[in-house]
């Protein structure tokens, strides 16, 4: 890859960060009602695509089972329980040879 | 602690630039044999994208030419797009402050920033101040993890024994991330429905997987009368 190939990929990456955040005008209120209803979704499947491989298969045991730790307090709403269950998740899954 | 606070900013967001840290280094170990020290280290510097740059990785070590490299970066990033039409109304900054504040838009970055104005909106304070704060706060902890794992993995010092570690780790983020966006059952259900065509697109189009998150929450996004 060139300087220049480079060069072009990163003003591509920028210019689309730029672009709706900075260039665009803002959306209309209908359409901003539709992005507000957007964000759990993103995380949601944020989420799934890291369970799974380019080869349409899961990834390792452990991590599901954090995964599952997460999942299981993810109703307490805080991103610290949701880390600590991932955490005993992963240690359980370990443990479990999974 | 103040939920805007640079400290509760910074204990939320390490977590995540751990991981992406130890990422950079494998980043870093793998393209150093394939595009050199110096596009190495300017690809992290300038693009400051893993999935962008470990697909790229991908294809020039299959040989590729300028063009398949220059579509997988339009492709990739066009989530961008939709982050950044998610985030603008809710950063009250000067167009050229967003126009900076832009280069720092990851997922984490992103879920950070709209998390940080959920928790705002809680405690009755104004949420704009609070996702800008978060959002630059978080991008530069991130974007300095992934240089200095680029930097530590061209060096060739080895971290692949973390690496499962550090993949557990974006899961249970975005699943916590999440939970904190979810503030009614209807949010819940489109999240549901996220994940569940997520896994869809994931298996009937694997190289597809980056842009799936976004696509099926446009979809479930979409008006189907008010629930």
């Amino acid at each position: 890859m060139s300087a220049l190939v480079l060069g072009i990929i990163a003003a591509i990456t920028y210019g689309s960060r730029a672009a709706s955040l900075a260039l665009l005008p803002r959306a209309g209120a209908r359409f901003e009602a539709i992005l507000a209803r957007m964000p759990a979704p993103i995380f949601a499947g944020l989420a799934t695509a890291t369970l799974l491989t380019g080869d349409r298969a899961l990834v390792d045991g452990p991590i599901l089972w954090a995964a599952l730790g997460a999942l299981l307090l993810s109703p307490t709403r805080s991103l610290l329980f949701c880390l600590i269950g991932g955490a005993a998740g992963y240690a359980l899954g370990t443990l479990a040879g999974g | 602690m103040k939920a805007t606070s640079t400290r509760s900013i910074l204990a939320t967001c390490l977590p995540a630039a751990a991981a992406i840290l130890v990422f950079g280094t494998l980043y870093g170990a793998a393209a150093r044999a394939i595009m050199g020290v110096p596009l190495t280290l300017a690809s992290s510097l300038l693009i400051f994208s893993g999935a962008l740059q470990f697909a790229l990785l991908a294809l020039l070590s299959a040989g590729a030419t300028m063009l398949p490299l220059v579509l997988i970066a339009v492709v990739l990033n066009l989530r961008h797009l939709v982050l950044g039409a998610v985030l603008r109304p809710r950063l009250e900054g000067s167009r050229l402050r967003r126009a900076a504040l832009a280069f720092f838009l990851v997922d984490e970055t992103f879920g950070f920033a709209v998390a940080a104005g959920h928790a705002a909106e809680r405690a009755g304070v104004p949420a704009g101040a609070a996702i800008e704060r978060t959002f630059l706060i978080s991008g530069v902890v991130c974007y300095l993890a992934w240089l200095v794992g680029t930097l530590i993995g061209v060096l060739g010092v080895g971290l692949a024994g973390v690496e499962r570690v550090a993949g557990a780790i974006f899961p249970v983020l975005f699943i916590g991330l999440a939970s904190l966006a979810v503030t009614r059952r209807s949010h819940a259900v489109r999240a549901l429905a996220a994940a569940l065509l997520t896994a869809g697109i994931a298996f009937a189009m694997p190289d597809l997987r980056v842009l799936a998150p976004v696509v099926a929450a446009v979809l479930v996004a979409l008006p189907v009368g008010e629930r």
